[in-house]
């Protein structure tokens, strides 16, 4: 179906454009670039709660901000971390000193010199108790970053200073090899001090708008659009000269605009659709599986969860294979390890119960008994999840499994924010839960570490594994890193606080004529490498 | 006719704003008991940055305080910033979403009274007749129809697949239609019921009996004696229609991707945005307090006896 | 008049549908071998066959008997709010109508806050505060919809207060009771059974669009309206998720207007 955006909007029109039809074909001759001036309409998931890169907090706020700003490193075309705002790094031989060399043409888009003083501006912002920035812990790596953040220290005592206008220097707690990845995080992007200090945090206004990155806020109308004009001071050229984020909380409400030749590319539509999508509308037909593990966790706080036998026997029944391709048929891939297989650098331990089927369910309800839960006596289980078709899906299915060891499961869901509000206060007996992450496993795993805080929702406690990762974070070189952490993996698997089920796929739909689009783990697609097809292709 | 007195007028206007008072202080309170706080989703808050928020929303005053802080911002008209979109005030919020949700309102409640009004003063006329049973009929499985299932079962037909309209947002006025459509429908039903009850009802009355034995026209009869008597009931439904016309266009706004207010109430409540859902009952409220004041004076325009008797 | 013809019009077969369905409601679950919580692993989502009549929801439970169990808890909670809300708006807007006045102003007044009040916000808080209790949620539902009544049985009996018929009684002596009694009540119960009618498809309908919003039922247990709502979801890809549910609420609601529409005309022909 041919995009007819242009027709929808001037329709009332339409007799005009007959008569203008003319001058409109000898103006388009006479201006050969026009074609690049095309709007492209995009689909993001969702309305965003702030622009600012210091207060944000969800996923598709960082889409945006990608476009808008630009960090020490960045994205590829192909969602590869390569540099951006820095040019090179080196690290010292203890792994606690970066150095970034920054490029020496980074301006801001009202055309001021953008300078390594920008960086340790921005950094000390993020810390800041006043900028109240949720997401401040990304970066406590950084030395003193967790007082400065809790206002114990002064932000100039936090581990980063300039050396001149081209050379950034990172001082770190302890080695964190994972740096460059954890820079491509809005938390660590430049925010223009000069505007700042002028207007406060009427900064992220269209009017007021500043920043470094490919593309610059041109117009915010909430819940409609976010228009975003290209950066005439930006590093490279880029092909799109202006686009529209729309966002979409309903996926059906995207899918429906996209079939209806609206927008030119989507973040998802509905799982249920996928067979028929792969049949009408293959061509336009993006997967790609993502960075990421939806787990249920059991909340060792509470009995009988705090029982080794009953988390074995509930998670030995999970059946994750029959969940990703009978039960969501998303294109999610079955997870056997609480790291993704897709972190590549890292082979995770197998699960030692995945074996045998036949007799799995009588060695579960045989493990229950010992617990006490019988026929007679049944366990009775409430599980959360968030509120969604996919998620009710994945704990119906669950609670089916269980019912065959003669468990009574009671579902309850809410919304994100309430979910996770509830897990983190620990209010829950068993849940759904889910990380969307980077390409490393100590991500992952911190996440049942006893020293990482409320998002080790279930206070999964063991002395080994948290041995296990307190050696391995000494280590700078990430090979001997993951050797323990192989080892932690293994013991959590065997003590199952968390049951994983599956790691994500990203499902989306874009036109065929849209170029430069590559599919990737993290599902990123930064604007400024994109082109329509019939542009000429960016040298 | 005759204009309703002025000390009616002035009473009517007192109480208007006195139950939008009522109501925002109930508002207030049920919104302030609901456990959870709009910070909750946020993840880990080191305690100094946590303090910091609460002190920017002035939630760390007592209630008491907070109420009154509120009440005076409101009497300048100021609804606060909202907790959930940081780079907007209420206000700015409410200002972009209100054409959106003003527009589908008025749309829908002029396609409905126009439709329902048509059917039901036309199937009235002929009780009993051939049309009056089909066009009940018809009008009962519209009422048996969830606007949940015609909104989608609209977009599927009309824009993904004949593609005559667009399926979502509120660029122009070609977007509007889709959604007022399925707005509309279930108060068209409701009117049309309403209206053919009562235009039976007048037909049956004594004045009537007396108008038609005086010789007046059918079509002066209609318009003169059986319209603004059998509009009475109809009138009185406009108050609670617009009520739930607001619930409806939730559904139409999440349905056809709309930028309206509310889909800003569902969120907000869900999230507890505090500020921002009292913000939208503030705009709820004062629309549908002034709705009830205008059909309190259309009723007593229509019907002089009643404001008498006061 | 209940003439033949008109048993074979719609009316006929509105009581006919209701009848129907009210007895599937009662005998249906055991007509099929499945349980509403059973899942078959081997036919998930697929659609009508002879081992599911209804085909299979999102996980593979069989969807005749859950569309029968939600039909169950629906009408259960419609009937229970529709009783709540008759009991307190007949006589809250008779009083208001026939005193007038100050009374009238008062109550009225109360009526129009609690319009003002989003039926959404009241369910959303309601759920929050209480949790889903599927029972008391619904009763609440009908202590909201009584207003609907009390405001129409307000206004009809302010219109028929001065009216010559109730002048004429007031002059032959007879007391207020009695006037309410014997001549306002019967003059308004026509309305009042319209609009006890329309409160059953109301609350039935209110519950849908609180399962839309996800805060109806929990699973497992269902409603016509959290049935629906998953219906719309698969309703490209799985037809028959949203066609048996919606089917059967639309025909029970149809039939119910219907009735509701024949009685009034019976009403007043008399």
């Amino acid at each position: 179906m041919p995009l007819s955006l242009v027709y929808r909007q001037f329709s009332l029109k339409r007799c005009c454009r007959y008569i203008s039809v003319t001058l409109l074909i000898a103006w388009a001759f006479s201006l050969q670039a026009s074609s690049t001036e095309e709007t492209l309409y995009l689909g993001n998931s969702g309305e965003p709660g702030t622009l600012d890169p210091h207060r944000y907090n969800l996923r598709l706020e960082e889409t945006l901000l990608n476009d808008l700003f630009m960090g020490l490193t960045t994205f590829s075309a192909q969602g590869q971390i390569v540099p951006g705002a820095a040019t090179s790094w080196t690290v010292s031989e203890d792994g606690l000193t970066w150095t970034f060399n920054l490029r020496k043409d980074l301006r801001w888009s009202d055309g001021t010199p953008l300078t390594a003083d920008d960086f340790v501006y921005s950094l000390r912002r993020l810390m800041n108790p006043q900028t109240a920035a949720s997401l401040a812990y990304f970066m406590y790596m950084l030395d003193n970053a967790e007082a400065v953040n809790r206002g114990k220290l002064p932000e100039t005592d936090l581990g980063v200073y300039s050396q001149g206008p081209h050379t950034l220097v990172m001082q770190l707690a302890a080695p964190y090899p994972f740096l460059p990845e954890r820079l491509l995080y809005p938390t660590a992007f430049p925010v223009p001090q000069h505007i700042i200090n002028k207007v406060g945090a009427a900064w992220t206004k269209p009017e007021h708008w500043v920043s470094n990155g490919a593309y610059t806020l041109a117009h915010w109308q909430p819940e409609a659009f976010i228009e975003m004009h290209s950066n005439p001071h930006f590093v490279d050229s880029v092909a799109i000269q202006r686009a529209r984020y729309l966002p979409f909380a309903n996926e059906q409400a995207a899918y429906n605009r996209y079939r209806n030749g609206e927008l030119h590319a989507i973040a998802s539509f509905p799982a249920n659709e996928l067979a028929r999508v792969e049949k009408n509308n293959a061509a336009s037909l993006r997967q790609s599986p993502l960075l990421s593990m939806m787990y249920l966790v059991f909340n060792t706080r509470r009995p009988p969860f705090d029982d080794v036998r009953v988390r074995t026997a509930l998670a030995s029944v999970v059946d994750q294979n029959l969940l990703a391709d009978k039960v969501l048929r998303s294109g999610a891939r079955a997870a056997k390890t609480f790291t993704p297989e897709m972190i590549t650098a890292y082979q995770a331990p197998p699960m030692d119960h995945s074996h045998m089927p036949g007799d799995l369910i009588e060695r579960a309800k045989r493990l229950l008994a010992e617990a006490g839960y019988d026929a007679k006596r049944p366990l009775r289980i409430t599980l959360r999840h968030v509120s969604g078709n996919e998620e009710k899906r994945v704990n119906l299915a669950v609670a089916g499994m269980w019912r065959q060891l003669g468990v009574q499961t009671q579902l309850q869901h809410g919304t994100m924010n309430a979910h996770f509000a509830d897990l983190r206060q620990g209010e829950f007996d068993v849940a759904w839960a889910g990380w969307i992450g980077e390409s490393n496993a100590e991500h992952y795993l911190g996440l049942l570490a006893s020293d990482v805080g409320d998002v080790n929702y279930g206070a999964y406690h063991s002395a080994e594994f948290d041995q296990l990762i307190q050696q391995a974070r000494t280590h700078a070189d990430v090979q001997s890193r993951n050797k323990l952490l192989q080892q932690a993996e293994a013991v959590a698997l065997r003590e199952a606080p968390v049951v994983p089920l599956y790691s994500l796929a990203s499902r989306r739909l874009v036109n065929p004529r849209l170029g430069g689009w590559y599919d990737n783990p993290r599902d990123i697609h930064p604007l400024r490498y994109l082109h329509f097809a019939t542009d000429q292709p960016r040298p | 006719m005759r204009l309703p007195p002025a000390r009616y007028l002035l009473q009517r206007i007192i109480f208007a704003g006195v139950t939008v008072l009522v109501l925002v202080s109930v508002v207030f309170v049920l919104v302030r008991l609901t456990p959870g706080g709009p910070f909750d989703g946020e993840r880990q808050l080191p305690e100094a940055v946590e303090k910091n928020l609460r002190a920017a929303y002035h939630l760390d005053e007592p209630i008491l305080q907070q109420y009154l802080r509120y009440l005076s911002s409101l009497l300048t008209g100021d609804l606060g910033p909202s907790f959930r979109s940081k780079d907007f005030t209420v206000n700015e919020l409410i200002a972009a979403g209100l054409p959106t949700s003003a527009t589908l309102g008025l749309l829908a409640m002029t396609f409905a009274l126009i439709s329902g009004v048509t059917i039901g003063t036309f199937a009235g006329l002929h009780p009993d007749s051939w049309t009056d049973r089909l066009l009940m009929a018809l009008n009962n499985l519209n009422l048996a129809t969830p606007t949940l299932i015609t909104a989608p079962l609209l977009v599927l037909l009309f824009a993904v697949m004949l593609s005559w309209l667009p399926a979502g947002g509120a660029d122009g006025w070609l977007h509007f239609l889709l959604p007022a459509i399925a707005l509309a429908l279930p108060f068209s039903g409701a009117i049309a019921r309403l209206c053919r009850g009562s235009v039976v009802d007048t037909l049956l009355a004594d004045h009537l009996r007396t108008a038609r034995a005086k010789g007046l026209g059918r079509t002066q009869l209609v318009m003169r004696h059986v319209l603004p008597l059998s509009l009475l009931p109809v009138l009185s439904y406009l108050g609670p229609a617009s009520a739930a016309l607001l619930t409806g266009s939730v559904v139409v706004e999440q349905i056809f991707a709309m930028p309206g207010i509310g889909r800003y109430f569902v969120e907000g409540a869900l999230n507890n945005d505090y500020t921002l859902v009292m913000g939208v009952v503030v705009v709820y409220s004062a629309f549908i307090a002034s709705l009830n004041l205008l059909v309190d004076l259309a009723y007593a325009w229509l019907d002089p006896r009643l404001v008498i008797a006061q | 008049m209940l003439t033949s013809t008109r048993l074979f019009g719609s009316t006929g077969f509105a009581l006919v549908s209701l009848a129907l369905i009210l007895m599937l409601c009662l005998v249906g679950p055991s007509l099929s071998s499945w349980q509403p919580e059973d899942i078959d692993w081997q036919s998930i989502q697929t659609g009508p066959s002879a081992q599911h009549w209804f085909g299979t929801d999102l996980i593979g439970r069989d969807l005749f008997v859950r569309t029968l169990e939600g039909a169950r808890t629906s009408l259960f909670i419609a009937l229970v709010a529709t009783t709540v809300s008759v009991t307190i708006g007949v006589p809250w807007g008779a009083v208001a109508g026939f005193f007038g006045g100050r009374t009238d102003l008062i109550m009225m007044r109360i009526v129009d806050g609690l319009y003002g009040l989003p039926l959404i916000l009241i369910v959303v808080l309601l759920v929050v505060l209480f949790g889903r209790n599927p029972y008391l949620l619904f009763t609440a539902l009908g202590a909201f919809f009584w207003l609907d009544i009390a405001r129409i049985v307000r206004g009809q009996t302010l219109a028929l207060r001065q009216s010559l018929f109730i002048e004429a009684a007031r002059s032959l002596g007879a007391n207020t009771r009695q006037i309410i009694w014997r001549h306002i009540l019967p003059n308004v119960a026509g309305v009042i059974l319209i609009y006890a009618t329309l409160t059953l498809p109301g609350v039935i309908l209110a519950e849908s669009f609180i399962s839309f919003l996800g805060l109806g039922l929990q699973e497992p247990a269902t409603s016509w309206g959290v049935l629906i709502a998953d219906g719309i979801y698969s309703m490209e890809s799985a037809p028959w998720q949203l066609l048996f549910p919606a089917g059967l609420l639309m025909l029970t609601l149809w039939s119910i207007n219907t009735l509701g529409d024949r009685l009034r005309d019976r009403l007043n022909r008399r």
